[in-house]
């Protein structure tokens, strides 16, 4: 009887691919994120913060799976960058040597360059910088940089709203404009410079400083020279502790004149920063609607993890973290290639929408193999084709007895 | 005429020709602010040069003992010490590591008559050594010094930060010293002895140990007080500070005269006032740029710098 022992065969051949199948979906996902962060070097004020916001996307991410019986479960391994990109690139090797597929950070771009160019591109490693210049645009990254902050060419627009604002119009108004001489601050310059110019202000300079000099007097001279209408810096804490101590010493400058962007926002303005160089000073920072049950959620989060406080970017980073996770869940996998091919499945417009309040529920949908819509505590991403979000939400400011107050909300877009 | 003149008469002949060109206020400022970075480099090259001058030793950990000295300067008030007192201990603290450094790390590679390239690359790994401690003990964080950085002096149209005028006037009040010191006191000729010829030195009855402790124990506190001025002044500090000046203290050093402690003082002069007035034509981010371009066209005249006539200063 051939055809019984053939019926036998298939029959026990289906059965063992099933149980095969069943117990490759029921293999748990281990996930490994690095976070590149900066913890020594220009901007390592950032560094508590943006390790605390992956820190609570993972364990929430984690609770909410494992809530929901979805089989995956991320960690989180850190590294510092020291601000210098050789460095960030031997941080980054080291991670993958440690099981890391995916990356959150780092915040300068020439690190996330040299990354790129030097190992995650070759990897299939997707990459969520938290840096903003529109530098890392330059490259051929291959679908492999992703970004849930707002690009310059976006913070640019609002820093020349804020400054509209501030002077109640544009025509004719002078804007001095000075930046720290590395690709954040000559991108961000020269879209602000288009920004402004195109609403009839004027522009002088830009003052362009290198961070290493021992004096800057010089600069803050020329920055107050001919008594602009407003002045922008683009800088880092630490030189601006220099700097705007320089600008003070002028005489002629006016801390209320002044506006900075996201790189400059504090909660508090740090002890080494002298206080009178941003009393009355406005800002922009990439800002989260902070009424939405999802920002409330990440708040509360916050909150009883403890330590630092909110400090720019963090929701981004908690936000770049839940989607690697998403993503990784909605490709069953861990590898990197796998996760950069579920990305845009997880932010896919038209989909159902979720957010952190239901994540557990968007876990099981990417996991059943649904697309979705991930709306995050800093909003809906949309990614356009580099990766960058289309539109952001910014945060206007004021500081105000050394105290960051946000006094309005808006959206730019491309 | 005496190098000296003749250098001043020649930045004072710029200085006239650029107020000329830009208008005297804005020369005038620029000068202000470029004799504060002179003030900078010269105190903190008059050490890196008395080391090379006496001991042949290209110091890469110079600007980490600038680092030390402040950091200290902050552990001591963080004891509760006053600043200033705080700066004297510092110093005093910075000193006596330079010398243990010398004993536990420089007089044994002496020994062993290491050449050039060892030293350079044993003094690259003390500076990574004590900037490594300063970070593991102190952190990375920028810190605040405490002190006031916006307090001015104003004249007419003139500005200067008080902290500023203080590190100008100690820094060419230390170069001098030392200047003085290695040209006229017994120290001093017994130090420049041994920069001529430590054996012959030696036979002739000069304590060459001691004296080596002595150019230490200046070196670290030169050191340390150039690292406290300029934290003082600019506020706060991080622990790669006195690294990142470390290149304009080399380019006033080797500019000067690489071994002359008026080269020191004449290299941070011309290093600072050029760079500052730069900005007067240029965009600022040219100013590291013509510190070094400077220093290529001076060594492409006088090769051994502006008063490195002989050997060394002796």
């Amino acid at each position: 009887m051939n055809w019984r022992r053939w019926l036998i065969t298939a029959a026990s051949t289906a059965a063992l691919v099933g149980v095969l199948s069943s117990a490759a979906f029921a293999e748990e996902v281990t996930l490994t994120i690095g976070k590149l962060l900066e913890l020594t070097g220009p901007l390592s004020e950032n560094a508590p913060s943006q390790d605390k916001a992956i820190s609570i996307a993972v364990d929430y991410a984690n609770q909410a799976a494992q809530a929901a019986g979805v089989p995956i479960k991320a960690t989180a391994i850190s590294a510092d960058v020291q601000g210098d990109p050789q460095a960030a690139l031997s941080a980054a090797r080291a991670l993958v040597a440690k099981g890391a597929t995916a990356f959150i950070g780092p915040s300068i771009t020439p690190e996330s360059i040299a990354i790129a160019n030097g190992l995650t591109i070759q990897k299939k490693i997707t990459v969520w910088p938290v840096g903003t210049s529109m530098r890392l645009r330059t490259i051929k990254d291959e679908g492999t940089i992703f970004r849930t902050v707002p690009p310059d060419s976006l913070q640019a627009r609002a820093l020349a709203a804020a400054v509209e604002d501030k002077l109640g119009g544009a025509s004719g108004k002078l804007l001095s404009i000075a930046y720290r001489n590395e690709p954040y601050g000559e991108g961000l310059s020269k879209d602000l410079s288009a920004a402004w110019q195109a609403k009839g202000g004027k522009i002088q300079g830009p003052v362009v400083f290198d961070p290493t000099q021992a004096t800057f007097d010089s600069e803050a001279q020329q920055i107050v020279d001919n008594n602009p209408d407003a002045y922008v810096v683009i800088d880092y804490p630490d030189t601006f502790a220099k700097l705007g101590a320089a600008l003070v010493r002028t005489g002629k400058f006016d801390a209320s004149k002044l506006v900075v962007p996201d790189a400059l926002a504090f909660s508090t303005v740090p002890s080494n920063v002298p206080a009178q160089a941003l009393e009355g000073a406005r800002g922009t920072r990439g800002g989260s609607d902070t009424s939405t049950q999802n920002y409330k959620l990440f708040d509360e989060l916050w909150r009883k993890a403890g330590g630092v406080e909110h400090f720019a970017l963090d929701a981004n980073s908690f936000d770049s973290t839940t989607l690697v996770i998403l993503a990784a869940a909605a490709a069953k996998s861990a590898d990197p290639a796998a996760i950069e091919s579920k990305i845009r499945s997880v932010t896919q417009p038209g989909a159902p929408k979720y957010s952190p309040t239901n994540l557990g529920e968007a876990l099981k949908a990417v996991w059943a193999g649904q697309p979705i819509d991930y709306v995050g505590v800093a909003g809906a991403f949309e990614f356009a084709a580099n990766g960058d979000p289309t539109i952001s939400r910014f945060d206007i400011f004021e500081y105000r007895d050394s105290k960051l107050d946000v006094i309005k909300q808006i959206d730019a877009a491309e | 005429m005496p190098v000296a003149v003749r250098l001043a008469v020649a930045l004072f002949v710029v200085a006239a020709a650029l107020a000329i060109a830009r208008g005297p206020v804005a020369v005038g400022q620029t000068t202000l602010n470029g004799l504060v970075a002179a003030g900078y480099f010269s105190l903190g090259a008059v050490g890196l040069t008395l080391v090379f001058g006496a001991l042949r030793i290209i110091n890469f950990a110079h600007g980490d003992l600038l680092t030390l000295g402040a950091y200290l300067t902050l552990g001591m008030t963080s004891l509760g010490l006053p600043f200033w007192p705080a700066a004297v201990v510092a110093i005093a603290a910075t000193a006596g590591v330079a010398l243990v450094l010398d004993w536990i790390v420089w007089e044994p590679i002496r020994r062993q008559r290491a050449n050039a390239l060892q030293l350079f690359l044993v003094a690259i790994g003390l500076a990574m050594v004590i900037r490594y401690t300063i970070q593991f003990f102190a952190g990375s964080q920028p810190r605040s010094v405490g002190q006031d950085v916006l307090s001015t002096i104003t004249v007419g149209p003139f500005h200067l930060g008080t902290l500023q005028a203080l590190a100008l006037v100690v820094g060419v009040v230390a170069a001098s010293v030392v200047g003085l010191g290695l040209a006229f006191t017994r120290f001093g000729k017994q130090i420049r002895a041994l920069a001529d010829d430590m054996a012959l030195a030696e036979v002739s009855g000069v304590d060459t140990r001691a004296m080596v402790r002595l150019v230490w124990l200046v070196v670290g506190g030169l050191a340390a007080l150039a690292g406290i001025l300029y934290a003082a002044a600019v506020g706060s500090v991080n622990p790669n500070f006195g690294f990142l000046i470390l290149l304009s203290l080399f380019t006033a050093a080797v500019l000067g005269g690489i071994g002359n402690a008026y080269g020191a003082l004449a290299g941070g002069l011309i290093v600072g006032l050029a760079q500052e007035w730069s900005t007067l034509f240029f965009n600022a981010r040219w100013k590291p740029v013509v510190g070094f371009a400077i220093l290529i066209l001076v060594l492409l005249v006088m090769p051994r710098g502006i008063f490195g006539s002989g050997r060394a200063r002796s």
